[in-house]
């Protein structure tokens, strides 16, 4: 489609699933990671970075401005995970988390809508969590800085949805990647069951509320958070 | 990039905005961009700042426009079109602080 797509977190998972999806729909896509990745494609570019320093997301957003002059989407998949008890949750814990997380997605945000506001138009895309629907124990930091990101989501989307920008957020049940690895069968299954189809995501479930909020017609639709699995 | 070329990349765009704006005061060094006498709202400000760092940009030049003084009236680098071309100036290290 020719879309100029910018995706974070794109060397495995979900992230990965996307690049290689809107790639083969005919998108530029620029991913990064902290690690280097295999994928390689013609309209695919790759820079290793944190999201959650500054200078790197400065330099990489703005070598995708000089080299297209425009940004169509951002989807801010980059994530990380900490399961573990609040009384028992390290302070470096919460700080990696909410750096990768919220910080992440700010900085990110911020330097493209830039270039969005600029052009008057753009997508932006968020990860949330249905963790954070239903307040699950042992979630806490995590769950609130998908809380921050959700905050982020939809005050962002008032402020430049003048500019013809529109920012959404996904919120993903459990879906089988590294983020749940270490989480105990029996809190997965009582996850699922607060949902109201009670199965495991797909990559597929995803990648269709994202299209959702990137069709044209969509341009209406702003500032809301999307959980999957029929999380009330 | 001289301070010459900083001055007039700044009241281009300035300019520019102005013009699309319906905003008819003549600008100059001294034109305020905050506080009571400013020209443009909040979000003209914001407008205006994403348009210069793209016009810098556009000619292989980064800034970043982010202050943490920003609505300061006193240490904002935004108090004069003057003061900004000043600190856009000293960000390239053509100006001391």
């Amino acid at each position: 489609m020719n879309r100029v797509i910018i995706i974070t977190g794109t060397r495995k998972g979900i992230g990965r699933y996307l690049a290689e999806q809107y790639l083969a729909e005919g998108d530029k896509v620029y991913g990064c990671s902290r690690r280097n990745t295999d994928l390689e494609h013609p309209n695919y570019s790759h820079i290793n970075l944190d999201v959650s320093d500054e200078a790197e997301v400065m330099s990489f957003v703005r070598n995708v401005y000089k080299e297209n002059k425009h940004i169509d989407v951002l989807i801010n998949n980059a994530g990380c995970a900490a399961m573990n008890h609040f009384l028992l949750t390290p302070y470096t814990t919460a700080q990696r988390v909410f750096n990768t997380n919220f910080m992440g997605t700010f900085l990110m945000c911020r330097e493209v809508a830039k270039y969005m506001v600029k052009a008057k138009t753009g997508r932006i895309v968020n990860y949330s969590t249905v963790a954070v629907a239903l307040n699950l124990h042992g979630e806490l930091v995590y769950s609130a800085s998908k809380a921050a990101v959700e905050q982020l989501t939809r005050v962002l989307a008032d402020e430049i949805g003048e500019s013809g920008i529109t920012v959404n957020a996904v919120g993903p049940t459990p879906i089988d990647t590294d983020l749940i690895k270490n989480v105990p069968e029996d809190k997965l299954q009582d996850l699922l069951s607060h949902q109201c189809i009670k199965r495991f995501g797909k990559f597929e479930d995803v990648k269709n509320v994202i299209d959702f909020f990137l069709r044209p017609e969509s341009d209406f639709i702003t500032a809301q958070t999307i959980y999957l699995g029929g999380v009330v | 990039m001289d301070k010459n070329r900083i001055n007039e990349i700044v009241l281009g765009t300035l300019k520019d905005y102005c013009e699309r704006n319906g905003i008819t005061e003549e600008l100059t060094m001294d034109t305020h961009l905050i506080g009571r006498t400013r020209i443009m709202d909040s979000m003209g400000l914001v407008n205006t700042i994403v348009d210069i760092e793209t016009a810098f940009l556009d000619e292989d030049v980064e800034i970043s426009l982010t202050s943490e003084t920003a609505m300061s009236l006193r240490l904002s680098p935004f108090r004069t079109i003057g003061s900004l071309c000043d600190y856009i100036a000293r960000q390239l290290g053509l100006e001391e602080e």
